[in-house]
Parts: structure tokens; sequence; C-alpha cells
């Protein structure tokens, strides 16, 4: 069988995918009312939207780059201390570009992965007589088709933009960073999805292990921190490239010429404006060419094993009881809703799409605490940075209560089958919701103490905020059982209803949002009461009579 | 047999005019039982029967068109969280929580459950031992053969001694040393005053062996009803096989033969 068949055959396990992400049977869901016929397109329509939200997204990037490229380095003259030419600048924005497209990949590649192999799409085939290499085909082209609206989206609209902004040549010349961007970021999903499968899905429970799973699983943070990190790093790249650009510092430029994505970001740069400002030895279009060479050869050779390796990554082995008696486990049982927390506490510790929601907020509060500690502008511009982190904890916080309830999908039906009320279980997810904020708020006070020394400023305002973000909470959770009862479908993952997830974390963002800009005009007691007045009114509407 | 009320509270289950459907597509229609006390009721079917559907609206999973369903005299829908109480329920597919171990998914049924962390330790050591179960407590469910999952859906519905097992398909995938100690167990279980468990199988002898009533199913209409010997007798049949019973009732025997012929080739 050749490639054309393999793409024919691709076609039933991409549709599975897409079913199971939306309907989640192989978790134990039920068929939603309606016509059953109508399953499979409605599922397709779904994920095609939510692809093509994130297509948006990089499509959105690319052109924010090519409105920074057409206004040229006049945009960063406030940042860098020395002139930055042209060249130099466009190469710099689009690093930018291709390490912010890198990491937004690459974590959706973190969300997508765990959806393909929960759908058992791929071993369905393996029994089937199809020849080895067709299977490996198959299993490659079903990989590369979940992301197929966002490459194709890198890979039309980056070098349309960037040709619009810098010219038809740089266009053309930014196709092999475009290029290396999808291969590597495909690789990379692969490598730490693989990983999740294998040292974090797969083990055993007690002792000191969750422990151990939720220190791995800060490896799949690394992409959201990057992303993160480059953001808030663009600054400081365009004073290093000023540095460079100047020959203020030595052995600068080799390294940057060398270092991805640099090196191909210089390509359209060199292709639109000529040099970069610095003057390119023999040794210096050498070390170019070759780096570029390099990178592109690496590309391909990642495409080709993430093709030939997709089909391994299959199912967790089977379970080997540990040797030697076994131990006499106890039961602790916990009342409804913290058993509720707890289980999804130790579902996200082997599920890291949930465990990323989990420590992104805490992790964020980390960094712009360690921002605060390290800035020496001082007090007045720590407690600035230390309240932004709070904000942003509770913002954060909000925003992903949608996906603690998705923990449910999990064996949905089973858990409808156990006498555990709404309440308890709308309680619990809220509770998670409350302790993701409340440890990084403390995490905020911890680090900006040691720099302020008023922690009443910043114990009030994350106190203060709080009814707020359990409103959000309750709020959002309420509003999802009610849609879960009434289609009968469960709240889907990123892949399945990316759309549905950011409708629904709109209203608990606007709870949480309120009293901070509140703060902002009317001040801290506004604020208080705003916050504390949402609370007592969606509590009782949630989680009273009339709630679900 | 004296008529019983459906809101009897020692009643543990009385169905009323029953009606499923999923869309367009009618998978139960107007089905009336009871299950009484002491009882394992069997519920026999082809595939789309209509056997889960009913079992999934007795645990509150499927929110039927029509109809009524009472555990212990408390309403599914009105009081469904103290009719799920009282019910013990393994589903027909391993619907379980899969980035949990057994212990950690039956922590979390026994909170869910409230019930005493001492009882509750007691009864999972039992039944994991009698299982053989022990070494795999602490695996991921996800890595586990899909007979030991079934094994920890048993001991969950167990875990509580509830008043009423609600059992789709138990004895998939077990071995059969499992089979003959789930086989055992539920008919001690019921023998204890009040229980009663409601089962439903494709596998004729084993509801001949363990079922006092049964229910025949076909696309979703109640064909006969009753012990094997007033199943018999409906087929005026004294010596037949349950599996005869069911296939002249269901009317399935017809073009049997021919349809055997037919796989037999040229």
């Amino acid at each position: 069988m050749g490639w054309k068949e393999a793409w024919r055959l691709s076609r039933t396990p991409l549709a599975e995918v897409s079913f199971q992400a939306v309907y989640a049977f192989r978790q134990g869901n039920l068929a939603p009312p309606g016509p059953p016929r109508e399953l499979a397109p409605k599922a397709a329509a779904r994920t095609m939207q939510s692809k093509g939200l994130i297509g948006l997204v990089l499509a959105l990037l690319a052109l924010g780059a090519a409105a920074l490229l057409r206004a040229g380095p006049n945009a960063t003259a406030t940042l860098t201390a020395y002139h930055l030419p042209p060249a130099a600048f466009d190469a710099g924005v689009l690093t930018g570009l291709y390490s912010i497209d890198v990491a937004l990949l690459w974590w959706t590649g973190l969300q997508v992965l765990p959806v393909l192999l929960s759908s058992g799409a791929l071993p369905v085939l393996e029994s089937l007589p199809i020849d080895e290499a067709t299977l490996r085909r198959i299993a490659g082209l079903v990989y590369l088709r979940l992301f197929d609206v966002p490459i194709l989206a890198i890979l039309i609209v980056t070098p349309v933009f960037v040709g619009v902004a810098l010219g038809p040549l740089a266009g053309f010349a930014v196709l092999p960073g475009v290029a290396t961007v999808i291969a590597f970021s495909l690789a990379l999903s692969f490598v730490t999805g693989r990983y999740f499968t294998r040292k974090i899905q797969g083990s055993r429970g007690g002792g000191g292990r969750s422990l151990v799973r939720w220190a791995h699983l800060l490896l799949w943070l690394v992409p959201a921190v990057a992303l993160l990190g480059f953001v808030s790093a663009g600054p400081a790249f365009f004073t290093v490239l000023s540095y460079a650009a100047s020959g203020t510092v030595r052995g600068l430029l080799p390294t940057l010429e060398a270092a991805y994505p640099f090196t191909l970001a210089m390509l359209p740069a060199l292709g639109a404006r000529g040099p970069l400002g610095w003057s390119l030895s023999g040794a210096g279009w050498l070390e170019l060419a070759v780096a570029s060479a390099g990178y592109l050869l690496l590309a391909l050779f990642a495409s080709r094993w993430v093709f030939d390796s997709v089909r391994s990554v299959g199912r967790l082995p089977a379970a080997v009881p540990a040797p030697g008696p076994a131990p006499e486990y106890v039961l602790r049982p916990q009342r409804p809703s913290v058993a509720v927390l707890t289980k999804d506490l130790r579902t996200a510790s082997r599920t890291p799409g949930y465990a990323f929601l989990l420590l992104l907020p805490i992790l964020d509060s980390v960094a712009i605490g360690l921002v605060t500690l390290a800035d020496a502008r001082g007090a007045g511009t720590a407690e600035g940075l230390g309240l932004a982190a709070v904000v942003s904890a509770a913002l954060l916080a909000t925003f992903f209560g949608p996906a603690f309830f998705s923990i449910e999908v999990l064996a949905f039906s089973y858990g409808r089958a156990l006498p555990l009320s709404d309440r308890s279980v709308i309680l619990g997810k809220a509770a998670l919701v409350v302790t993701v904020y409340l440890l990084a708020g403390l995490i905020v006070l911890g680090i900006t103490l040691l720099r302020v020394p008023a922690p009443w400023v910043f114990a009030g305002f994350i106190a203060a905020e709080l009814p707020a973000v359990l409103a959000a909470g309750l709020l959002e959770l309420g509003i999802l059982f009610r849609w879960a009862r009434a289609r009968g479908v469960p709240v889907p993952n990123l892949y399945g209803g990316a759309w549905s997830a950011l409708l629904i974390a709109l209203p608990g963002l606007a709870l949480a949002a309120a009293p901070l800009v509140l703060d902002e005009v009317y001040g801290f007691v506004a604020m208080a009461a705003v916050s504390l007045t949402e609370l007592a009114v969606v509590a009782p509407l949630i989680l009273g009579r009339r709630g679900p | 047999m004296s008529e019983a009320r459906p809101n009897d509270p020692t009643l543990p289950l009385a169905i009323e005019s029953l009606t499923v459907d999923y869309g367009e597509r009618r998978a139960v229609d107007g089905l009336s039982l009871t299950v009484r006390p002491g009882a394992i009721y069997g519920l026999l079917g082809s595939n789309g029967a209509g056997k889960s559907s009913t079992i999934k609206s007795v645990v509150g999973l499927l929110r039927p068109r029509s109809g009524r369903i009472r555990v212990f005299g408390l309403d599914t829908i009105a009081d469904s969280t103290l009719a799920k109480e009282r019910i013990g329920y393994v589903p027909e597919t391993s619907l379980l929580y899969e980035a949990l171990t057994p212990r950690e998914f039956l922590e979390f049924v026994a909170g869910v459950r409230r019930l005493a962390p001492a009882a509750a330790t007691e009864r999972m050591r039992a039944y994991a031992a009698a299982f053989r179960l022990e070494s795999e407590l602490e695996e991921p469910i996800a890595a586990l053969s899909s007979g030991t999952r079934q094994k920890v859906l048993l001991i969950a519905a167990f875990l509580h001694h509830p008043q009423l097992l609600v059992l789709d398909e138990p004895l998939n995938a077990l071995d059969p040393r499992s089979v003959r100690i789930v086989k055992d167990l539920l008919v001690r279980y019921v023998a204890v005053e009040g229980r009663a468990a409601l089962f439903s199988t494709h596998t004729m002898g084993v509801a001949e062996e363990l079922c006092h009533r049964i229910a025949i199913l076909d696309r979703g209409v109640l064909r006969a009803e009753g012990t094997l010997g007033e199943l018999r007798a409906r087929v005026a049949q004294g010596d037949a096989s349950l599996e005869e019973v069911f296939l002249r009732l269901t009317e399935e025997d017809e073009g049997l033969t021919a349809a055997v012929a037919l796989l037999e080739g040229p």
C-alpha cells in the first residue's frame, strides 16, 4: 500500500479522535440526545472550530510580527541602548515570532497527544492486514493531521504577511524557518507526550510517588513558561541584539548567528534589507550557511523520526505487579466534596494537561515574584508587580475552571451513578480554583515581603479578591453542569471544544476582573464590597435550591 | 404472588411503563417489572434489546422519556441521591477513572458513600484478597487488564453493602475462578434480608443457574417474565433449556437453521 492509501485510511482514525475528543465514549460517556447519525459530523465540526481558533491565534501573531516589521526599528528605540539596524531588528522580530510559534504549537501538541492516546484510534488498525510501512504512515499522517489547520496557518499566513511587510523575497525566505518551527514543535510535543505515557501516566500510587509525579510534570510547563519568557524577555533580547550590532560584546555575534531560531530568522532579514548592521566575514557566512543547513537537516530528521515513531506510542504497557507480598493498604475516605478535590488532584498528577492548568498560575506568580525581588527600582515598583502577580493568578485560576470540570469527563457516567450531589462536585472543583489562587497569592506574598515591608497590603488584596474568585468558579461550574445536563455532553478538552471552554470562562473572568478594576478606580473598600456581593449573589444561585 | 405496591419502601425495584428513546430510535418501550427482596432478577435479550438502557435508567445515567422507577420506594429522578445510596452498580463497560489506582478509586467511592475508614479498609482487603487483586491495588487503572478492571468495579459495587445490586453483564472478562466467586457471592448476598439484584446477561447458562425470575426483552419490548418454570410453560415445553425458551419467545429460532446453512457456504 502506498501513501495515497495511507492517506485514505488515516481518515477513519482521525475521525475517531475527533469523535472521542468531543464525546469521550471511551471514557464512559453516554450518547447525548439527538439523532446518532449527527454525532460524527458535529464532532468533526467542533474539532475544526478548535483547530481554527489555534490557527487564528497563530495568524494574529504573524500579523503582529508583520506590523512590527513594517514599523521598523523605531518601535524598539526606547528599549535598546544602541541604534538597531533594520535588518537586525527584522531578524529579532522573526526570532520572537518563531519562538512563540514553537512554544504555542508545542503546548497545543501536549493537549492533543493525550487525546490521540486515549481515543485508542490507532491500535484498532494493528489487527488488520495492513503492512508495517503503511501502519507507520497512517499513524504519522493522523498525528500530522491533528495539527492541520495550525500548520497551514503558519505555513501560508506567515510568508504572506512577512512578504507584504518586507517584500516577496523575504516572504519566500521565511519558509525554511517556518518549516523548522513545525518540525521541531511536533517533535517536542511527541517526545514530551511519550515521556508522559511512560513515566507519569503509568506511575504507581502510594508513598511519595505523587510528589515525584508533580516534579516530573514541571516539564509540561516548559512550553508555557517559554511562551511567557519569550514575551517578557523581548525587550532584553533587543538590547542584546543592539550590543551585538554595535560590537560591544565579544563573541556575541557568532553565538547569535548559530543559535536557533535566530539563524533562520536572518535569512529573510538579509534577503529584504541586506547586512544586519555587522559585516559578515567569510567565516560568518560559512557559519550561517552551515547552521542553517544543520537546522534544516535536523528538522528533516526530526520529522522522519516522529513520523515513524507515532505508532510506537500506543497504549500503556500492562502493569506488572510489584514483587513480594503486597502491603496492607488502607482506605481513608473523605467527605464527598473533599473526595472530589482529592480525586481531581490525583487525576491531575497523572494527566499533564490538567497539571499544567494547576501549576501555571502558581509558577506565573513565582516568576513575577522573582522579577519583583530582582527589581532594583524600589518598593513602590515591587508593590505594583506583586499586586499584578495576584491579579494574574486570580484571572488564570478563574480561566481554567472549566478545565477542572472536564476532569469529570473521565468516567463521567460512573460518577453520575454515585450518590454524589451536584453541589458536592461543584464545591469540590470550586475549592480547587480557590486553592490554586490562594497558593499563588501566598507565594507572591512570601516573595514580595522581602522587598515590601507592608504585608497587610498584599494580604488584604488577596483576601478581598478571594470571594470574587470563588464566585467566578461557582458560576462557571454552575453553567457547565446545566449545559452538560441539558446536552448530555461532557465538557470537552482543548481539541474538542476550545471555543466552548472560552465562552464559559468569559462570565467567570468578568466576575473575577470586576473587583480588580474597581480597586483601580474607587479603591480597596469598593473592591472588597463588590467581591463579597458577587459571592453573596452567585453562591445561592448555584448551590441553592434553584441551582443545578 | 401478591401484587406489590411500587412505592413500598421494602420493595427493591419497581419499574412502571419505562420508555427510553435515543433520538428517533426507541430503546425501551413501556417496560414494567418488579424485583422483590431476596431475588436475583435476570434481564435477558439480544444485542440492542434494551437491557443496558433499562439498567442505565435505574442507576440514573439515562433520563427516560416516560415512566417511573422506584428503588425501595424512592423515585430515581426526584430522590436520585437517596436512591443511588442504596444501589451498587457494575456498568457494562469498564467506566473507571483511569488515572487513579484501584485503591485511590475505591477511596473516592468510599468517600462519596460516606463509609467509615475501618469498614471500608476491611471490605477492600477482603474483596481484594478474594479476587487476588492485592498486588495491583497501587497500579494505575489505565494499565490494568479488562478482567482486573471488572474486579475493581465489582469491589466498588459491593463496598457499601448495597441493598440493591444492579449488574450489567458483570461476568464479562472475568477468569473462571472470579466468575465462580461472583456467582456464589450473589447467591449469598441476596439471601440477607431485604437485598436483591438486577442482573443482565447474554449467557443463558448463568441466568438459568442464578436468577429467580427472568425478563426476556426483545427490541425494547418485554416478551415474557417469570420463573424459568413459568417461561417454559409459556412455550409449552416443560424440559426446554432457557436458550430454547428465549429463542422461541423472541421468535429468533425462525430461520436459524437457514442462517447457519448460509454461513457454511455453497
